[in-house]
């Protein structure tokens, strides 16, 4: 399906491009960076207006990710539940609405181009999570704006290496993911290990334990 | 062993996978940028002939010449499926005779050095 689709944007340019954009953005898995980027070559070779392709690309993003609010906002978690499973992707809402409710619109704005893998979800999320329709609608259009021309551009300019440039851009996501989740979980590390280290406060201490200040030299008088 | 070691003790083991997968999609990605620009761009099904004339530095009338299509005017975004479709033969064959052709235009006159 995927051949067809850049086929169908290769052949039907802009409203091609608009349509299949509005459908990965309400959760469908279709290759939007080599999409994008197939664009981009497209446009240095003068087959397609830059305007006009940023311009289709951040709107179909736009209304896809409007789409997908609204079905967390108004169909709540059941219905979310049910698309996701329906697109072989099952994802724990509650685990999607903390993201949300933590990274606010930044997390939103990164999720349409940097971390764009977990742009729908936070969709989703957003929506059951109440956040707020027009500061949602403020983050997604800046972030879609900002993807559609950074991967259209980086297309432009690579135009001769599209599928390597691709390769590369999917480890660069991926690798940052790995390197968030890894701050995250670094995080978690030190505050576990600082919680064991301190004493909890009433906790009587343990007569075969060992004193803390024992054998230490600034043991105070 | 108590729970909360064994929390502890798998927060670590991720967090040291998390790290070890950062750096293994880092230093892919590194290796590909680093021979990208050299290395040729694979022909696929979805490319119309102009995209694949694009990408290899060639103009588009040889390739439609080596796979014998009249290009459309006045620009043909056909795709080489389409086209395969159209001459009722397999993409795979249209696409090695493309590849012939690119392979037969970067080689040097007189044929390939010794």
């Amino acid at each position: 399906m995927n051949e067809q689709l850049l086929a169908a944007v290769t052949q039907y340019g802009a409203p091609a491009l608009f349509g299949i954009v509005a459908i990965a953005a309400v959760g469908v898995p279709l290759p939007i960076t080599l999409l994008l980027i197939v664009v981009g070559s497209m446009v240095s070779q003068g087959a397609m207006d830059i305007r006009w392709a940023v311009g289709a690309a951040s709107a179909g993003s736009v209304l896809g990710d409007q789409a997908g609010y609204a079905i967390g906002r108004w169909g709540g978690s059941a219905a979310v539940a049910k698309l996701s499973g329906l697109f072989g992707k099952k994802a724990s809402i509650e685990a999607m609405e903390a993201k949300a409710r933590a990274w606010g619109g930044p997390g939103i704005f990164l999720t349409r181009w940097l971390l764009s893998p977990l742009g729908p979800w936070i969709n989703f999320a957003s929506g059951t999570a109440g956040y707020p329709w027009h500061q949602f609608l403020l983050w997604d259009i800046a972030g879609e704006i900002t993807g559609a021309a950074v991967y259209i551009s980086l297309g432009r300019i690579f135009s001769d290496s599209v599928i390597q440039l691709d390769g590369v851009l999917g480890d660069v996501t991926y690798a940052v993911a790995a390197a968030i989740v890894a701050i995250f979980l670094g995080y978690q590390l030190v505050r576990a290990i600082r919680q064991r280290r301190t004493p909890r406060p009433g906790a009587t201490p343990s007569t075969n334990a060992p004193s803390r200040t024992t054998g230490t030299p600034f043991t105070s008088t | 062993m108590t729970d909360n070691w064994r929390r502890t003790l798998a927060i670590g083991l991720a967090f040291v996978l998390a790290i070890g997968g950062a750096f293994l999609f880092a230093s892919r990605a590194s290796h590909r940028a680093h021979r990208f620009v050299s290395a040729d761009e694979p022909i696929h099904g979805w490319m119309s002939i102009p995209f694949i004339a694009h990408t290899h530095h060639m103009p588009a009338s040889v390739l439609f010449q080596a796979i014998g299509v009249e290009p459309l005017q006045p620009r043909d975004h056909r795709s080489v499926r389409h086209i395969a479709r159209e001459l009722n033969r397999p993409v795979r064959e249209v696409i090695a005779q493309l590849q012939s052709a690119i392979d037969a235009a970067s080689q040097p006159p007189g044929g390939a050095p010794r």
